[in-house]
């Protein structure tokens, strides 16, 4: 009785450290936010009284508000879908069988580990308009006659950054979808080849079931990486023009940092915090109900 | 293998713990002041902290020549030394001393000491009277400049002179220059360069406003965003944009990419600092760069615009001597401004002084000073003296980048009016 009782406690001294880890650096200053989201701040940071709502209602009624939640819902969505798209096909290239995979599978990795902000840099050099290597390239080859101006409106930055952010974030989803795509096993291919399956119903009947908890991680992680990612868009155009290119993490920044709104600022922090926490909650809840169903 | 590395760790954490109390022991004589630097340049941290200042540092020299002060200095990218600062305010950690553009913030907050309580009256008296002046909300003076730097058009000779133009005074010559350029050029060089952008949209409104009789605030010292001379100047400057005389992305090319775009030939015309010279000279290939002064609508007299930096001590409740404290403030400054430490300082990042007895040593190493000190003289600051001015910096850029995107300049700077004055 005595022995059982002490296996029961020991997960839990193992986990201390971490909880303990946890409970300082995340969940106590996610505490502190909150309780800073009602308080009145100065803007050199003094912390005042408690105000309720207000700064809540500040940051919603700001006249960029509506723009930057619509930046940031595209945002997310086109770099975590679109990513998610192509990691998948590559990671299906990449389980093939072909000369050179483990060089493929290796200069994959580079977009991925590089430092987002020389990713955006790069990705500012390539598409400038007077130097720019996209220019350069294209003018020698002969495809087109003179320079184009790539950054013309702040629609067309907006979708550069998200082609950025998409670059970087593939190989992420691509490895996870390829962990998932090794632990497969060869036989029920070779046995639904027998069977007379083809190329896109061995897909949908046997790859997508089996890597669904694979995606399922990559895509939770994704929205979470994603709606929180700072360097690309402060590093290709801080949000010019008058916030049409800002997500709420730059948005959020800029708020505190250059308009000194810093009671707005954490009260949109907390508004981002929640969406998130809706936004993986769903999506954890509704794929575990079906692995559950499955 | 275990048992050593234990044994380490070990004698680690009590060698540790002995340097504590040691430290703590001796914390009682020296005064501690914690110095926050920006960051000018690659030289600035090796002037402070390295060997930049002639084989040693600001720091080793004057705790050196003070020995019962101590310097936690630490020098900050511009990038971050907001946070940094409104991190260390928010914790009750603010730094004793600090390098930093905006005060007006920490004055009405309550956090600032007054400068006659810590610097010396013969520094005092040292300063150019003009800079002290921006320092001063309620006839009280809460900072000292550190440096300044004054704003002029700089061009490209070369172009000019194969163009056969002179450089323009006033906005009508400035549009036949530009058209001349065009035409000389079919399009391939830019004539004049704009920044619009996050980072210093608001130096573009001072440029155009001020050049046609505008500005921040009128006469009296209160907001005027939306003058008609304002609404003209900015519409001048979309104009300049729509006509294709200008760099194409305004929105988002900062003024160091204009920069280098004027350094490569490809841009005619730049407003830029004092220190773009040695910024070109920095880079590949020889322009030669001549300069005159910031062009002006018909009439109207142009106006150079001044950048400055300042210095600034914050309030410390908890130090025990208050008048001690005070006082190693004012040795650091003395020490700092001291010309045999100063001139160093302005010249090695190519600013320009704040002090009167830093003038001639700084003339007599490059003749080219005495020119920017009479441009120093006569340009205006911005109001960074008003509570609102954070604001309204990021308010004009706002205004500016939706005029660029179609807004009407005359709508967006009246909301902007109604918003901080209203």
């Amino acid at each position: 009785m005595r022995e059982k009782k002490r296996w029961n406690l020991m997960p839990y001294v193992w986990l201390l450290p971490s909880i303990a880890l946890i409970s300082v650096f995340v969940v106590f200053p996610i505490a502190i936010v909150f309780k800073l989201s009602f308080s009145e701040i100065s803007k050199a940071g003094v912390v005042g009284e408690f105000i309720g709502l207000r700064n809540y209602t500040e940051a919603v009624n700001l006249p960029a508000f509506k723009t930057v939640m619509a930046n940031t819902f595209w945002w997310v969505i086109s770099v975590v879908g679109l990513s998610t798209l192509f990691g998948f096909a590559i990671a299906l290239v990449l389980n093939e069988k072909f000369a050179g995979r483990k060089i493929a599978r290796s200069i994959l990795i580079f977009p991925w580990a590089t430092s987002l902000v020389i990713q955006a840099s790069v990705w500012n050099y390539i598409i400038k308009y007077e130097y720019g290597s996209l220019n350069s390239v294209l003018l020698n080859l002969g495809i087109i006659r003179e320079a184009i101006n790539w950054r013309s409106t702040y629609q067309i930055e907006f979708v550069w950054e998200c082609a950025c952010g998409i670059f970087v974030t593939v190989p992420f989803v691509a490895f996870c979808v390829l962990s998932g795509l090794q632990s497969i096993d060869r036989s029920l291919y070779e046995s639904a080849t027998v069977d007379g399956a083809g190329f896109l119903s061995k897909l949908i009947h046997i790859t997508l079931p089996l890597v669904r908890p694979a995606l399922s991680v990559s895509t939770v992680l994704n929205i979470i990486y994603v709606f929180n990612s700072f360097p690309i868009i402060f590093t290709m155009t801080k949000g010019a023009p008058a916030n049409k290119t800002d997500t709420m993490i730059t948005f959020l920044y800029m708020l505190s940092f250059y308009d000194r709104k810093k009671g707005p600022a954490i009260a949109l922090s907390v508004i981002g915090f929640l969406i998130l926490c809706l936004c993986a909650g769903i999506y954890m809840v509704t794929v575990m109900r079906k692995e559950d169903a499955a | 293998m275990k048992k050593w590395i234990a044994t380490l760790l070990a004698a680690a954490m009590a060698t540790t713990s002995l340097a504590g109390a040691a430290v703590s022991a001796s914390a009682d004589d020296p005064i501690e002041l914690d110095v926050i630097i920006c960051q000018y340049g690659p030289n600035t941290s090796d002037w402070f902290l390295g060997d930049g200042m002639g084989g040693s540092s600001f720091v080793e020299k004057f705790e050196e020549a003070n020995p019962d002060i101590k310097l936690n200095l630490d020098v900050v990218s511009w990038n971050d030394v907001y946070t940094e600062v409104d991190t260390r305010i928010a914790n009750d950690n603010a730094p004793d001393i600090l390098n930093i553009d905006v005060f007006a913030n920490y004055a009405n907050e309550g956090l600032l000491l007054p400068v006659k309580d810590y610097c010396p009256e013969e520094l005092y008296s040292d300063f150019f009277p003009s800079f002290i002046e921006q320092s001063v909300i309620d006839d009280t003076v809460w900072a000292v400049p550190d440096l300044a730097s004054a704003r002029a058009l700089f061009y490209n000779a070369d172009i000019f002179e194969e163009v056969g133009i002179e450089p323009p005074t006033t906005w009508a010559e400035l549009e036949d220059a530009c058209q001349a350029i065009i035409d000389y050029y079919d399009g391939e060089i830019y004539p004049w360069g704009i920044d619009m952008t996050t980072d210093e949209g608001q130096a573009a409104f001072a440029y155009y406003t001020w050049g046609n009789g505008g500005g921040f605030v009128d006469e009296d010292g209160e907001w005027a965003l939306n003058s008609d001379e304002n609404v003209e100047a900015i519409n001048f400057a979309l104009g300049l944009i729509e006509n294709g005389y200008t760099n194409p992305n305004p929105a988002t090319q900062t003024r160091y990419d204009l920069q280098d775009m004027f350094a490569a030939g490809k841009l005619a015309m730049v407003i830029a600092p004092n220190q773009l010279p040695t910024y070109v000279a920095d880079k590949e290939g020889a322009i030669n760069i001549a300069t005159a002064g910031i062009p002006a609508n018909e009439g109207k007299t142009g106006s150079s615009v001044g950048v400055m930096d300042r210095i600034m001590a914050f309030k410390d409740d908890s130090a025990p001597d208050q008048d001690a404290r005070n006082e190693a403030i004012g040795r650091f400054l003395s020490f700092f401004y001291d010309p045999e430490n100063y001139v160093g300082w302005v010249s090695m990042e190519g600013f320009l002084p704040a002090v009167n007895s830093a003038v001639e040593s700084l003339v007599a190493e490059d003749p080219s000073f005495e020119a920017w000190l009479d441009v120093l003289g006569s340009c205006q600051f911005y109001p960074t003296a008003k509570a609102e001015w954070d604001q309204v910096k990021q308010g004009v850029i706002a205004a500016e980048q939706n005029a660029l995107t179609g807004a009407s300049i005359e709508t967006e700077l009246d909301a902007l009016q109604e918003q901080i004055a209203g």
